[in-house]
């Protein structure tokens, strides 16, 4: 089912994008990078390890991945047709 | 059943990865061509993916691909200009405003500096132009892989294990590079060159943008320690734009500064919002209250890759691909639009496909001309390459505020024609020289912009007229044609006076910054007056323009007409 948030008006988010962004819990190193630029509070800090909450709110904006300076983070693009959308950008 | 296209096969010449705007305009001209194009697309529907805050400044439209020049693009406002708010402190209200880059009456707001638009609606346009080309677009289709064969790309592999065979592929996936990085062609950016936007839009009467905002955007600069904007020379700052009945508020900054700690974006992000809406006098008193919040999105960008060499010299082709637009690098480092740039190199790559596949050659060494050709633009490589945005830091080290007005000045201010003269100069003259009836195409291309925009019309060009203009109208029909018989007549002398002047190009700038410190006082002084001068001209042509048949404005109907 499609999905919307009342905070972020003007975007919808199509289900099915399978997991697009991961964290290697092996690589991460807990410095809370990817906390801090996430405008989408995807991420949080649980046993000094990066977590993904949940993508529901990912808009593929990919500054997690930018700022991973240990490589722990992998970002692809959501499955065809899937993830955000907005007629306003 | 579903088809999700596993294990199928397809193959054509040209593949195209990315409908934005650079991937679509590729496509058509390759297509136009005669070659068989395939144009993929991650999401369901052409552009619904794009976020930014936009002004597709003149020169994309100018010296960009011809069918956008001579096309019916949706565009939701014209600019004439911009008005910079240097927030010194903003508790006691003590701002400047440097208002200085406007297009002056009455050829303002017809003869725009740039057009406003929404990345979807534009996008989807150019997408349909290519479709009518003959170009297959498959939607819904995420690339992850290339295909190679003897080391060399040949195709591309879809997340359903779909192969797509082509003789060459153009690249315009975007700033992120995925399949670039994939491919080993380039590598991931450094955070202190991703920007991260943060983008509001906002409904608004249109009668209330039409007076407070007219035809400017307005941009906010602040020192970093009033927190309205972002850090100077740190990401792009905070801008408005009005488009026709609705607002974008875009702020955007650097996810780190050089090679310092990642900074804490997401709420530096809603404090610099907050501060700008509540604190700002024309916000806070004039713009608050009567517009609602419609859309909130954001998304990472390039920003200051041309500055670094090593980044700048990442590769933009391999055996058998291209890259274009922010795939190659090519943002536009101080507008920060890089949708001019992603044409042009659009439409070189198209050209190098096109050469490429006629001689059956599309080895690396072949495709090399692609950046020979992408160095030569002057238009590129002066988008990609200029330094007022970033040199803002400088002014914010020293706090020194001339600096930080100068380098608005000439950024956003009149002052860009100290170095923006000689790139375009040379690109003007470029066109001139091939083809001097260019110059009723430009004429033409901005009353037809101005026309669709005001009537809201961008498909079916017969809308009523205002019979009480109707005389107008006719003039400027009349003034067309004569015109177009001035062009024909001088031609030949246009083209050799363009060739004449061509070595004098490199010339302008230094010479406007030598006339520039004398000049613009004095026309800073008389253009207020000028323009109250020429106000109502300004309205006639407006309404002239407005009242006219608009096949007067179409370019291809002339060309018959010529020919």
């Amino acid at each position: 089912m499609i999905r919307s948030f009342k905070d972020i008006p003007g975007v919808e988010w199509v289900p099915g994008t399978g997991r697009f962004i991961t964290v290697d819990p092996d690589t991460c190193t807990g410095c809370a990078n990817c906390v801090k630029v996430c405008l989408g509070e995807c991420y949080e800090l649980t046993d000094k390890k990066a977590v993904i909450k949940s993508l529901d709110r990912c808009m593929e904006c990919g500054a997690c991945w930018y700022v991973c300076e240990s490589g722990a983070i992998s970002f692809s693009w959501p499955k065809g047709g899937t993830g955000f959308r907005t007629e306003y950008g | 059943m579903i088809d999700t296209g596993e294990n199928r096969e397809a193959s054509c010449d040209v593949l195209v990865i990315g409908a934005g705007f650079g991937g679509s305009a590729a496509a058509k001209i390759c297509a136009d061509a005669g070659l068989t194009t395939i144009l993929v697309e991650r999401s369901e529907n052409v552009g619904e993916k794009i976020i930014s805050g936009l002004t597709i400044p003149f020169h994309g439209f100018l010296f960009g691909p011809a069918f956008i020049r001579d096309g019916t693009p949706p565009i939701e406002r014209p600019v004439d200009g911009i008005e910079n708010y240097i927030i010194k402190d903003i508790e006691t209200n003590d701002i400047d405003i440097d208002d200085s880059l406007k297009v002056p009456k009455p050829f303002s707001p017809v003869f725009a500096v740039g057009y406003n638009a929404y990345c979807k609606a534009f996008c989807e346009w150019e997408a349909e132009e290519a479709l009518q080309s003959g170009v297959q677009l498959k939607t819904s289709t995420t690339v992850v892989d290339v295909i190679r064969k003897n080391g060399r790309i040949c195709g591309v592999v879809t997340e359903h294990n779909e192969k797509i065979q082509s003789k060459i592929i153009i690249n315009a996936e975007g700033s992120h590079g995925l399949l670039a990085i994939k491919a080993g062609v380039r590598e991931k950016y450094p955070p202190d060159t991703i920007s991260l936007a943060d983008v509001y839009v906002y409904d608004m009467d249109k009668k209330d943008i039409d007076r407070i905002f007219g035809f400017s955007l307005k941009f906010c600069w602040g020192w970093d320690e009033q927190k309205v904007a972002p850090p100077l020379g740190h990401g792009n700052g905070l801008m408005v734009w009005p488009y026709d009945a609705s607002l974008h508020l875009m702020q955007d900054q650097c996810l780190r500064k050089d090679e310092g700690p990642v900074y804490n974006v997401a709420k530096a992000l809603k404090d610099y919002h907050h501060n700008i809406t509540s604190k700002l006098p024309w916000w806070r008193d004039e713009v608050g209250p009567r517009v609602k919040l419609k859309a909130r999105m954001w998304d990472g960008f390039e920003i200051f890759v041309g500055l670094n060499e090593r980044l700048r010299n990442m590769p933009n082709f391999t055996d058998g691909m291209l890259l274009i637009g922010d795939a190659a690098g090519l943002e536009n480092t101080e507008l920060c639009d890089g949708v001019p740039t992603a044409w042009f190199s659009a439409e070189i790559a198209a050209e190098v496909a096109i050469e490429a596949i006629s001689n059956n050659d599309t080895s690396a060494e072949f495709l090399s001309r692609y950046n020979d050709r992408i160095k030569a633009h002057p238009i590129i490589q002066w988008a990609i390459t200029s330094t007022n945005r970033y040199n803002l830091r400088y002014a914010q080290e020293d706090h020194d505020e001339k600096k930080l007005k100068k380098y608005i000045h000439e950024g956003w201010g009149i002052g860009f024609c100290m170095h923006g003269s000689t790139p375009l100069s040379k690109i003007v003259l470029s066109f001139l020289k091939k083809d001097p009836l260019v110059i009723g195409k430009w004429i033409r291309m901005y009353l037809r912009y101005y026309y669709n925009w005001h009537h809201q019309h961008f498909e079916d060009a017969s809308t009523a007229v205002d019979p009480g203009c109707k005389k107008d109208a006719l003039r400027l029909s009349a003034g067309l044609r004569f015109m177009d018989r001035v062009l024909s007549a001088f031609g030949p002398f246009i083209r050799l006076l363009a060739r004449l002047m061509e070595p004098l190009t490199e010339a302008a700038n230094p010479l406007m910054k030598v006339v520039f410190p004398f000049v613009s006082p004095i026309y800073l002084r008389l253009i207020k007056r000028w323009d109250a001068l020429m106000e109502p001209l300004s309205k006639r042509v407006v309404r002239a323009v407005a009242a006219s048949d608009p096949s007067i404005f179409d370019v291809r109907t002339t060309w018959r007409r010529d020919t």
